[in-house]
């Protein structure tokens, strides 16, 4: 009798504890984040299958909190990463990972021809001029934002 | 009387030295002498430098799975063409450092992507014929492995010179460039000094 009430004790508390826990994840996706995120002026090369592209954009936090661009994905590449184009004094000119940029608050990042911009490697199909492609930017604060952006030669073109 | 005279001789002497030099700047690498089999997007065979020759050139080397800096290079070209007043007697030709993977269809596919119009002439080769090229026109290109994308041997980028060249009617290279980033007109009026 006694074992009985001990485990309606445990099992009662531990429901609770769970609810609680629940709750509690809940209320952190819920936190209010005052101002946006912001994508614009986005447009990415043209490419063919199998081949590379290259997509732009910029990136405004308008947010009170620092963010930090966590992964990127697209239905129109194998994988897409942020990657930056260097040059040495040499005059060669290279690629690498940039890695999960922070984006101060109230700051912006530009994503720009020679510089940073997303890699989108191996199309999984043709980017023609004045199609558009998806692109989903995943923040760590405020979650993951899509953008629909153009396929253009150069970012003043059509 | 005559030292006057002699003074303004030798006055005129230097101006037109000075012109002739800035006419006819000098030879960055000579390409006259040698001949390089390469193919077409169409797969032809093409002789470079000689089947230019009589044309002045402007060249750039480019790989099609280069997805930011080639392009920029490739829009460069398209605006030095834009630039010049006329076209008559200038060809443009991007030569690919990865002839691994860019066969003449793709560059076919690269050339269509990009609306490069006829003026345009994208070349591949074989790998020791490109290599031998490149070698002597001191263009650098070397695969360069990133891990997160290091899944197969096709999957690489390339270090590689950022470079223009204008070559004149012989076959010489006489300007040099940054490629993604030299002003076009600043190419342009360069073009119009060898005609």
């Amino acid at each position: 009798m006694i074992s009985k009430k001990i485990l309606l004790i445990t099992a009662t508390a531990l429901f609770f504890f769970g609810c609680s826990s629940q709750s509690d994840q809940t209320e952190t996706k819920k936190t209010v984040i005052l101002g946006k995120m912001e994508l614009s002026n986005g447009w990415a090369r043209p490419g063919s299958k199998g081949q590379n592209s290259a997509a732009y954009m910029r990136i405004a936090n308008g947010t009170a909190s620092n963010d930090t661009l966590l992964n990127i994905q697209s239905s129109a590449a194998e994988k897409a990463e942020l990657h930056e184009s260097y040059q040495d004094e040499n005059n060669i000119t290279g690629m690498r990972p940039a890695g999960q940029q922070v984006i101060a608050e109230s700051e912006k990042l530009y994503l720009q021809p020679g510089g940073l911009h997303i890699m989108l490697m191996n199309l999984q199909r043709n980017l023609a001029v004045r199609d558009t492609l998806s692109i989903s930017l995943e923040f760590a604060r405020v979650g993951t934002k899509n953008v629909n952006i153009p396929i253009k030669l150069r970012s003043t073109s059509n | 009387m005559i030292t006057s005279t002699l003074r303004t001789f030798i006055l005129t002497l230097l101006t037109c030295g000075l012109l002739v030099a800035c006419n006819n700047p000098e030879t960055i690498i000579n390409m006259s002498d040698t001949s390089y089999s390469l193919l077409n997007t169409d797969s032809t065979a093409v002789s470079f430098p000689d089947d230019y020759k009589g044309n002045i050139t402007v060249i750039s080397f480019i790989y099609t799975h280069c997805p930011d800096v080639c392009p920029v290079i490739t829009a460069n070209m398209k605006n030095i063409q834009s630039q010049l007043e006329d076209t008559t007697g200038i060809q443009f030709v991007e030569i690919s450092f990865d002839p691994e993977r860019d066969t003449p269809s793709v560059l076919a596919n690269y050339k269509s992507n990009f609306k490069l119009n006829e003026q345009f002439t994208l070349l591949t080769g074989t790998q020791a014929n490109v290599d031998s090229l490149l070698g002597k026109m001191n263009i650098l290109a070397e695969k360069s492995r990133i891990d997160s994308v290091q899944q197969d041997s096709n999957q690489y980028f390339m270090k590689h010179s950022n470079t223009i060249y204008v070559m004149d009617k012989q076959g010489r290279i006489k300007f040099e460039y940054m490629g993604s980033a030299v002003p076009p007109e600043y190419v342009a009026e360069d073009i119009n000094k060898l005609r």
